[in-house]
């Protein structure tokens, strides 16, 4: 079994709601984290996490002056000269398929639904420390792997051209916002 | 972790994508513990601090209702613009997400079932202004009674027949937008109370 030592991760929170913000640092806090920075919007949470370069980000969607996923679209810069990669955590009230599918689209790399558990959240962690997914870059995309199943016979238009590409076995990101955890 | 420097990328290029892998800058953070049983599982002390917060959730609650009923207040006092209809969309959206945490499962639903008629009402100035009012008040009802025993049962047969009203209502102003009425009607991926 693993365990994550969280006293050396560095958690950047982005959520408009004072007391979702002391759930989630209560929960951090709990598990071991020491630096967890706060910001109660998108454009605070982009300055903090150019200042702090945060390992991981846990953001809420919905939040004034410009929202999770535009915050989301803003890290995922290939070009920019801040860490582009580090995984983005949603964690959100949005629970329809369409919402996850636009916030996988966006480069986010785990999704999770209120209302949030401590396993739900520990497992979220758990999952991005030890089994990050390689990165795609297309001309209309920049962000972790969204293929997370094998299907060799696919000829869609979404098929990648040229070679293989690395696929891992894991849940979608809906079936794991779907569990009940 | 993040003040070391970034681990070099092994980028691999095909017609019309790049696969970019980057050695796990994290894996550093990873120990293994002996046996399958933790005597200090992290997820049981979170549990714990959670529950040790939960002497507040009643009066996080109320004011999360309170700012619903300011929010609705503005929209019969300056009607519904995009300020003020966000906002209530806002209150609502919290109240979803939240009042679950803080053991407040009917509000949740409630303010879901308000979410909705938001998001998929075509327009807002048509919607029955008692059906928005109902869901107001059964969000303070529940937040302010959910004390007595009986009320458990109570709020969780308001917050249904909310639900099927809100519902009926949108799949009726919704019967030539099929986009919204796939969203409608899809199962929402949260479990209920």
């Amino acid at each position: 079994m693993y365990r994550i030592d969280f006293n050396k991760l560095r958690f950047l929170l982005c959520d408009d709601n004072p007391h979702m913000r002391r759930i989630l640092r209560t929960l951090l806090h709990s598990f071991g984290a020491r630096e967890a920075y706060e910001a109660e919007d998108g454009a605070t949470a982009l300055e903090m996490y150019t200042h702090y370069v945060p390992d991981i980000v846990i953001t809420d969607w919905s939040m004034p002056i410009f929202d999770g996923l535009e915050l989301t679209q803003m890290i995922r810069q290939p070009e920019s000269k801040g860490n582009p990669y580090a995984p983005i955590i949603m964690l959100t009230g949005h629970s329809e398929k369409r919402r996850v599918t636009v916030a996988r689209d966006a480069g986010v790399t785990e999704f999770l639904a209120k209302p949030i558990s401590a396993k739900g959240l520990y497992q979220r962690i758990l999952n991005v420390v030890a089994n990050p997914r390689p990165f795609i870059k297309t001309k209309t995309y920049f962000g972790p792997d969204r293929r997370r199943n094998t299907n060799a016979a696919y000829m869609g238009p979404e098929r990648r051209v040229g070679g293989l590409a690395e696929i891992l076995q894991q849940p979608s990101l809906l079936d794991k916002a779907r569990s009940p955890i | 972790m993040a003040k070391e420097k970034p681990s070099p990328l092994d980028i691999k290029s095909y017609p019309d994508h790049h696969v970019i892998t980057q050695p796990n800058p994290l894996r550093k953070v990873l120990r293994r513990v002996g046996g399958d049983a933790d005597p200090d599982d992290p997820v049981l002390r979170a549990e714990r601090a959670l529950a040790g917060l939960s002497g507040e959730f009643k009066t996080w609650m109320a004011v999360e209702a309170d700012r619903l009923t300011a929010a609705h207040a503005a929209i019969v006092r300056h009607g519904f613009n995009d300020k003020t209809c966000a906002e209530l969309f806002r209150a609502a959206h919290d109240i979803k997400g939240d009042a679950a945490t803080f053991g407040y499962p009917s509000a949740a639903a409630t303010a879901d079932s308000l979410c909705r008629i938001i998001e998929h009402a075509p327009d807002l100035d048509k919607v029955p202004p008692d059906l928005i009012t109902h869901h107001i008040q059964a969000v303070q009802a529940i937040v302010h009674d959910y004390t007595k025993l009986d009320s458990l049962t109570i709020a969780s047969e308001l917050c249904r027949r909310l639900r099927k009203v809100a519902d009926d209502y949108l799949l009726h102003v919704n019967r030539d937008r099929p986009e919204h009425l796939e969203a409608i009607m899809a199962p929402s991926i949260v479990p209920g109370d």
